[in-house]
């Protein structure tokens, strides 16, 4: 038993590209992720980042290898279980926000707490608790089109760490906002998870925000590789 | 621009299959619905022509009574005429087939030698000797030709012996020949026979009597201007039509059957144009980059919407190839209720063949057309409005039903206001008055939808994933949901209407029977129903019945169908009512059966017993009579003034009814026996007892003996058959509007494919995705349940007060059926969660890695 709350041992993923053909995206990846611990993964567009964020939510299966999820074989399990394991361990935050357009600022956070079936009053407590910690405390009730981007991004963050996951996974968390907004974003990204007791694992094409990390990872070629680009 | 269309209905065909399929057959449905309902209104009135073609399809005229028959004196008066070349005397009589109490025969006695064409003759020219027919006809009692298809149906050869009954007389008749009447009229009934008119007056007692004289005129002789001559000449107690005059007559009498009946058919249509909106707002929201970029390159707004609307009528095209064959198989579903609908309360001739005519299909085509670009014409419109620049940028349609909620919602209150003002103003004197003002209050109905889900759905507060999320859902797509609900809630309220309606008008119906079928036992003939003028009781019946044991009491009444001054047809009942008190049996006392309106009770039965005359309900209305006038009918000798003391309640027609004491009949119109007796025996005596003691000794004669509770239970069943056909007609709609439900969440799974990305990677269950979409399913249905009851309450007023009281004159007392409107919801609810099935399935299989930077 160790204290890793991800684990990829080999991981291949490859993409039918028809004819017989396939694209390899992941190939051999090996990573492990400890708990409380921050993992930057840099990369090229298309270098296979996402998947291998998809691959360590339990949303894709790799064609080969192991990924171990709080200790659960995510390859092993149905769609169902991995659906469940993602929904009670796993935090998403996209580069898009992708709130919901007809719930308030509050409603959206609570989404995951929804889905969980968790009680209703703690929720609501919970998510007004985050929104405050992110400075939306007083814009809870809102509807989401009156936020800028960063707001919406914090919005996104909150919604993440609503059921106090193991593990949060960002896919460029602040490709879509400026500087400025994307620093302030990955500050509270890095806080607050730390506070929650979570790992995160995010990707950016930022060399600065990626250093931010405890470890920085690169994918080249579908290959996990140590350290930042030169 | 039409290769263009071709090619983007083909492409739109191969990536919408199951949207299109759905959007054809709810476009298929509302035409179904128009069809079958023309197509049984046209048999109806096929089945009167048929009729009088078949038997008077040569008569340039015919002569026929204010009473049921006249004297056969007449004729030389009518041959006298120098105008006319031939006329010859007929007589009919309907009879039933003895065991067999669905099966009556429409017997007609003709002259066999009459200068014109009949079947009979041709059959007979045939045959080897073609005279053998014609003598055996004049001389074999009962000789009876029948038509080629009854012998088919029942089996019946040349020799066969029918047993029949005339009211309570049991008749033979043989099969001597078979006549083939659809040689000439194609539509002539199947059940239709015919002997020497000798032989008919002898054998249902009415020598020297005729119905009818049918008229050959002189070539190049105006036949309005002889029938008024011939009029003169014959005097009051006939009239003198020409066949289109006849045909206007059965025409007036099932107007009102016909009208209802259409106006609910026409409610399914309405339910389809939202289905085709839907359908066609979904498509266009999703290829609107193609009509921004068609837009760009230079074509007009009117090419774009030239191209929207061609799409929309090639579905129309596609629903109507589907639905009119669908409308065939539901008239032919619903013929032998309607059928039987007619019989009991209506005209003699039932449908027995469907034929689907040119008009009704153009009709059924024209609907469905007109459907499918009435419900493409708004999206349309909004499409070709927007520049090219607005097309082609990312567009949130949704927003606008939501904001422009308020203003719908005054819209509808300006149309439901306007619409009452004219109404009650100047609308109600119109015939059709009632039915434009309900086609306006269902008009306004869908404009308070979207006030109704942002009041509904904006109190959801989603604490779950469950209903209240699905409820927040459907307001946040209010513009694509809104339709679907819309639907739902004309559908709901014309269900809701009419079964309101049924239920009061039942409750009304049982309280009535309960003050006037007092009575223990009831006595007819197997023929009665259908003939009522002539299925007579002999004499020596009532004498044993009048003495059978038990009886304190027998009552007599005779049905005889006369004529108003005015040509309005009039069922006159004469009673022989109980002249004494009956100890013990208080339920006998004539004043306490009278459900009279206007008038009292015992002074009526007072002046019914010297000569006054009550009158039903529908006569007082449509004639617009009441106590102290006069009721004037049109006698054997002339006008017969009869002062009416009262107006009672009667739900027996929608024609005129009237009562008056059994002797005033016979003395002023024609006498003859009664058609049915009403017993009342003795305190204690055993009603069913005695029913089966008196079947027991009375059996082989054509009698129905019924008690007073089977006869109750038998008027409570043609009722209920009566509205059969409009349980098929709530059907439809409801399968309609459950079709929207279907297209708005199939769209819905397609266009937020996204969100249900995103919930599915936050952890969201396909399980919980599914009852999202069911939840969304069902709550259209409780929203389009809540609208609708509000119009369903609305129509069921406008129907029982203004509608039925315009077309059938009856006072129906409002009751509120919960049972069967609570199942009628659950029903709705279930039906909107099942259309919900399909569309769900397909919404679960969102995959979370689905999401892409356009979506939410």
């Amino acid at each position: 038993m160790t204290d890793d709350i991800l684990q990829l041992e080999s991981v291949t993923m490859t993409w039918d590209a028809g004819e017989g053909g396939g694209r390899t995206v992941l190939d051999g990846v090996d990573l492990n992720l400890a708990r409380g611990e921050a993992v930057s993964l840099v990369g090229r567009s298309g270098s296979g980042k996402s998947t291998l964020l998809h691959v360590a939510a339990g949303i894709a299966v790799p064609t080969t290898g192991s990924v171990r999820l709080a200790g659960h074989d995510l390859t092993a399990s149905s769609e169902e279980a991995r659906t469940r394991l993602r929904r009670d361990h796993v935090g998403l935050v996209f580069q898009f926000f992708h709130l919901l357009p007809h719930l308030s600022l509050r409603e959206n956070v609570a989404v995951p707490g929804w889905i969980a079936g968790d009680d209703r009053a703690r929720t609501g407590h919970r998510a007004d608790e985050l929104l405050a910690r992110v400075g939306l405390g007083d814009r809870a009730g809102d509807a989401v089109g009156k936020l800028s981007g960063g707001e919406m991004q914090r919005v996104a963050l909150c919604r993440a760490l609503l059921r106090g996951p193991a593990l949060v996974l960002a896919d460029e968390p602040t490709g879509s906002l400026d500087d400025r907004t994307g620093r302030e974003v990955m500050d509270l990204l890095l806080e607050m998870t730390r506070a929650e007791g979570g790992a995160l694992l995010y990707v950016t094409h930022s060399p600065e925000l990626a250093a931010r990390a405890d470890r920085t990872w690169r994918l080249v070629d579908g290959r996990l590789l140590p350290g930042a680009a030169a | 621009m039409i290769s263009y269309l071709r090619r983007g209905l083909l492409q739109h065909l191969r990536h919408s299959r199951t949207l299109l399929a759905l959007t054809v057959l709810g476009v298929a449905l509302g035409v179904a619905s128009v069809v079958a309902i023309q197509t049984l209104n046209q048999g109806s009135l096929l089945a009167f022509d048929g009729s009088v073609r078949a038997i008077s399809g040569q008569a340039d005229l015919s002569v026929t009574g204010t009473l049921p028959t006249f004297p056969e004196s007449l004729l030389p008066t009518v041959l006298g005429d120098a105008d006319v070349t031939a006329a010859w005397p007929l007589i009919r009589a309907n009879v039933a087939v003895s065991g067999r109490p669905d099966l009556n025969l429409d017997v007609v006695g003709f002259d066999v030698f009459a200068p014109v064409r009949y079947p009979l003759q041709s059959a007979a020219a045939t045959q080897a000797d073609p005279f053998s027919s014609l003598h055996d006809a004049l001389v074999q009692p009962g000789w009876v030709a029948i038509t080629p298809e009854l012998s088919a149906q029942e089996g019946w050869k040349v020799g066969d012996v029918i047993r029949v009954s005339s009211g309570s007389r049991a008749l033979e008749l043989t099969v001597g020949a078979l006549v083939d009447f659809r040689r000439f009229e194609p539509l002539a009934p199947r059940r239709l026979a015919v002997m020497d008119i000798a032989q008919a007056q002898e054998m249902f007692g009415r020598p020297g009597r005729i119905q009818q004289i049918d008229i050959v005129l002189r070539k190049g002789a105006d036949a309005p201007t002889v029938a008024v001559r011939l009029q003169a000449a014959v005097g009051p107690g006939v009239r003198v039509q020409t066949p289109e005059q006849r045909r206007q007559d059965a025409s007036q009498l099932l107007a009102a059957f016909r009208l209802n009946l259409t106006a609910l058919s026409l409610i399914s249509v309405f339910v389809g144009v939202f289905l085709v909106l839907t359908a066609v707002q979904a498509s266009l929201v999703r290829r609107r980059h193609e009509f921004g970029l068609l837009r760009s390159l230079g074509a007009t707004r009117a090419q774009v919407m030239g191209l929207v609307l061609g799409e929309a009528a090639a579905l129309g095209v596609l629903g109507v190839v589907l639905g009119v064959p669908l409308g065939w198989l539901a008239a032919r579903h619903n013929l032998q209720t309607v059928s039987a609908t007619l019989t009991s309360i209506y005209v003699t001739e039932g449908i027995d063949k469907l034929t689907l005519p040119p008009l009704v299909i153009a009709l059924g085509a024209a609907v469905g057309l007109l459907g499918a670009l009435g419900g493409a014409l708004l999206p349309a419109w909004d499409l070709a409005r927007r520049d090219p620049l607005r097309l082609l940028s990312p567009l949130s349609v949704h927003e606008a039903a939501g904001r422009a909620a308020g203003r719908l919602a005054l819209a509808a209150a300006a149309l439901a206001v306007g619409g009452s003002l004219w109404f009650f103003t100047a609308g109600h004197e119109l015939r059709l008055g009632g039915f434009l003002y309900g086609l306006v209050m269902l008009l306004a109905l869908p404009l308070l939808v979207p006030l109704l889900v942002r009041s509904v759905c904006g109190l959801a507060r989603p604490g779950g994933f469950g209903f209240a999320l699905s409820l927040r859902n459907l307001l946040a797509r209010l513009q694509a949901t809104g339709f679907a609900v819309a639907a739902l809630a004309i559908t709901v309220s014309m269900m809701f209407g009419i079964t309101i309606l049924v239920g009061s008008f039942r409750q009304t119906l049982v309280t009535w029977l309960d003050v006037t079928i007092r009575a223990d036992i009831y006595i007819s003939s197997e023929s009665w129903q259908r003939t009522g003028n002539d299925a007579y009781l002999d004499p020596a019946l009532l004498e044993t019945l009048r003495s059978w044991p038990g009886v304190v009491s027998l009552e007599e009444q005779r049905r005889l169908r006369v004529l108003a001054v005015d040509g309005r047809p009039v069922w006159l009942n004469g009673l022989r009512l109980t002249d004494r008190p009956l100890p013990g049996v208080p339920q006998a006392d004539m004043a306490g059966r009278l459900p009279l309106m206007a008038g009292e009770p015992h002074a009526a039965v007072a002046a019914l017993r010297s000569g006054s005359v009550l009158i039903g309900e529908p006569l007082a209305r449509k004639a617009h009579l009441g106590v102290g006038d006069t009721l004037r009918l049109a006698g054997p000798a002339g006008e017969v003034a009869l002062p009416i003391a009262g107006v009672s309640y009667d739900y027996t027609s929608e024609g005129g009814t009237a009562f008056v004491n059994l002797d005033v009949l016979n003395a002023r119109f024609d006498a003859a026996p009664p058609n049915n007796a009403a017993l009342f025996l003795a305190p204690g005596t055993d009603v069913e007892a005695t029913v089966d003691a008196l079947k027991n000794a009375l059996a082989g004669r054509p009698l129905v003996i019924r008690s007073n509770r089977t006869l109750r239970s038998e008027v409570l069943a043609v009722f209920d058959q009566t509205f059969a056909v409009t349980r098929t007609l709530q059907a439809m709609a409801l399968l309609i509007a459950a079709l929207g439900v279907s297209v708005t969440l199939l769209i819905q799974a397609h266009e937020r494919a996204g969100e249900l990305a995103l919930l599915r990677a936050l952890g969201a269950t396909r399980r919980q995705v599914f009852g999202l979409f069911l939840g969304e399913g069902t709550a259209m249905g409780a929203l389009g349940l809540l609208l609708g009851l509000g119009g369903g309450i609305g129509l069921a007023a406008l129907l029982i007060l203004v509608i039925n009281r315009t077309w059938f004159g009856w006072t129906i007392r409002p009751a509120w059926p919960g049972a069967t409107l609570g199942l009628q919801a659950v029903v709705v609810l279930a039906v909107a969660a099942l259309a919900a099935v399909y569309p769900a399935s397909r919404a679960r299989l969102a995959r979370p890695g689905q999401l892409t930077r356009d979506d939410l």
